[in-house]
């Protein structure tokens, strides 16, 4: 069957008008900085997460941990990236494991041969995981993936050691000044962006589904099982019209973060109650860092012009308050 | 004049390839993320999921993002281990209980909350062993070794009232798995 020639035209229109977005939303080239600043953040994250699994490391991963290798191996079969497969087994050799991480985090958060680090801490960050899956929650995962795409992100184009070390050895003129990052394409970023909406995306389908958060009980249970109760939460906050507000509310939440983040206009009240939902549950629920690992990446969606639009007002405060007379 | 072009260190269609390889690279990762953690009963989701598995999980990429859902937890609960020593004498030892620490501790054994949830789940019985050869090691001395280790589930179920109160519910037991240490578990 021939399509009409008018048919034919909208669709090579509506073909080319979709692979100009595409273009634009991956490639048309942004500066760094939101993606330097995620970059101090997430290593702030990788080294909080290790330092936090410090006290019972050998415990987890050592030869003689809860789960050995063996075991962990059977269970959860398939070919994985898993270093520990490959360090012996002895508990130097994992407590090494075990600074190499938390050494290469230090050089990732503040920049230095960062590309490396990325890699480096992805990959211990991944094995850490592989090697005992069932203590990992999903700030772990976030992180895991998270450090994926930022290995193929220029994450040392700005407020990195990696930066200040290449504008000092370049000739004047030659290197873009420090305060004016040379702009990058920010296809990593954006399947960061694009990673966490699907988290939320899925959280949200997980919920609908189910008839707990439906009829909004299932905040009283989350509630009341005690190894989750962080700070005491009021009992208005526990009645029953008020838990089936918060289940709805969280539903809502989760679905405008995954959908309509991507709506300029709204973004930022997004983030802003997005981060509100985070503090609360921070505040309620003892689930280690994960609000703060998810939080990390809302930063990927600040507009790099009102990043720095923010960076200079904060500078001529910090300025202007240098200067002011005592 | 003649202006001297800048020299090219590589082809020109280069920077094409490159182009094309990280749009393959994200169209790839997009759909394969979403078929994968989405949980829609869409027709071509599970072959996608079959196809992208040995990917997924060799790169770390498996995710699921299912907080406090479908169903939340419905029950307050804890592991402990029974230890029978060698010259008959008892112990009872249980896991970290979150409940029962503080803050910073809360924190920073937290991991143990998730670890001793996943071992009441009925498809990781194949966990309990090495968990129960663990405790025989952490329990044992060489003078008296740890003989048998009995896990214990202990749990009180959540009951939703329509007043918003809420009741604790008596307590019920149930045994994960009873294990006959072997010396060669201690050392």
């Amino acid at each position: 069957m021939r399509l009409p020639l008018g048919a034919l035209t909208l669709k090579s229109a509506t073909l080319k008008s979709a692979s100009g977005a595409w273009n634009r939303f991956f490639f048309r080239k942004q500066s760094p900085i939101p993606i330097a600043l995620f970059r101090v953040a997430y290593g702030l994250l990788v080294i909080a997460t290790v330092l936090s699994l410090r006290p019972d490391w050998l415990a987890w991963y050592g030869g003689h941990a809860w789960i050995s290798l063996s075991t962990m191996q059977s269970v959860e079969p398939g070919t994985r990236l898993n270093l520990f497969t490959i360090v012996p087994q002895s508990d130097g050799w994992i407590d090494a494991f075990f600074w190499i991480l938390l050494g290469s985090a230090m050089m990732l958060a503040t920049g230095f041969l960062t590309r490396l680090n990325s890699v480096i801490v992805f990959l211990c960050l991944t094995s850490v995981h592989q090697r005992n899956l069932f203590i990992t929650h999903g700030g772990d995962t976030f992180l895991r993936l998270a450090g994926f795409f930022l290995m193929f992100a220029p994450a040392g184009a700005a407020l990195s050691m990696d930066r200040l070390l290449r504008v000092r050895r370049s000739k004047r003129g030659e290197e873009d000044t420090l305060n004016r990052p040379r702009p990058q394409r920010p296809w990593a970023q954006r399947m960061i962006q694009i990673q966490l909406a699907l988290l939320y995306f899925a959280a949200f389908c997980s919920k609908v589904k189910s008839p707990a958060w439906l009829n909004g009980t299932a905040l009283y249970y989350v509630y009341h099982v005690e190894s989750l109760h962080r700070f005491p939460v009021p009992a208005w906050f526990l009645q029953p019209e008020m838990l089936k507000l918060e289940s709805w509310s969280a539903m809502a939440i989760e679905f405008s973060l995954a959908l309509l983040i991507w709506v300029k206009d709204l973004r930022y009240i997004l983030l802003a109650l997005g981060m509100l939902f985070h503090l609360c549950l921070e505040y309620s629920l003892n689930v280690s860092l994960f609000e703060w690992d998810v939080l990390s990446a809302y930063i990927l969606f600040v507009d790099p012009t009102d990043a720095s639009r923010a960076w200079n007002w904060i500078r001529q405060r910090l300025d202007g308050s240098r200067t002011e007379p005592c | 004049m003649k202006v001297a072009r800048p020299k090219r260190n590589h082809p020109i269609w280069i920077p094409k390839v490159k182009i094309a390889a990280i749009n393959l690279f994200l169209a790839f990762h997009i759909l394969a993320i979403t078929c994968w953690c989405v949980p829609l009963k869409l027709p071509l989701f599970p072959l996608c999921r079959k196809l992208v598995r040995p990917y997924f999980l060799w790169a770390g990429l498996f995710q699921s993002w299912d907080m406090f859902a479908p169903s939340p937890w419905a029950s307050n609960s804890y592991v402990e281990a029974v230890v029978i020593y060698k010259d008959g004498s008892r112990k009872t030892w249980s896991f970290p209980r979150m409940e029962q620490l503080g803050l910073t501790d809360r924190y920073l054994k937290e991991r143990y909350r998730k670890f001793s949830e996943v071992l009441q789940i009925e498809d990781n019985d194949l966990l309990l062993p090495d968990v129960a050869r663990h405790i025989a090691r952490l329990n044992s001395t060489p003078s008296n070794p740890a003989k048998t280790i009995i896990l214990i589930r202990r749990w009180s179920p959540i009951i939703p009232r329509a007043d918003g109160s809420y009741q604790p519910e008596p307590w019920d037991q149930h045994v994960l798995l009873g294990y006959g240490v072997r010396p060669e578990d201690l050392q």
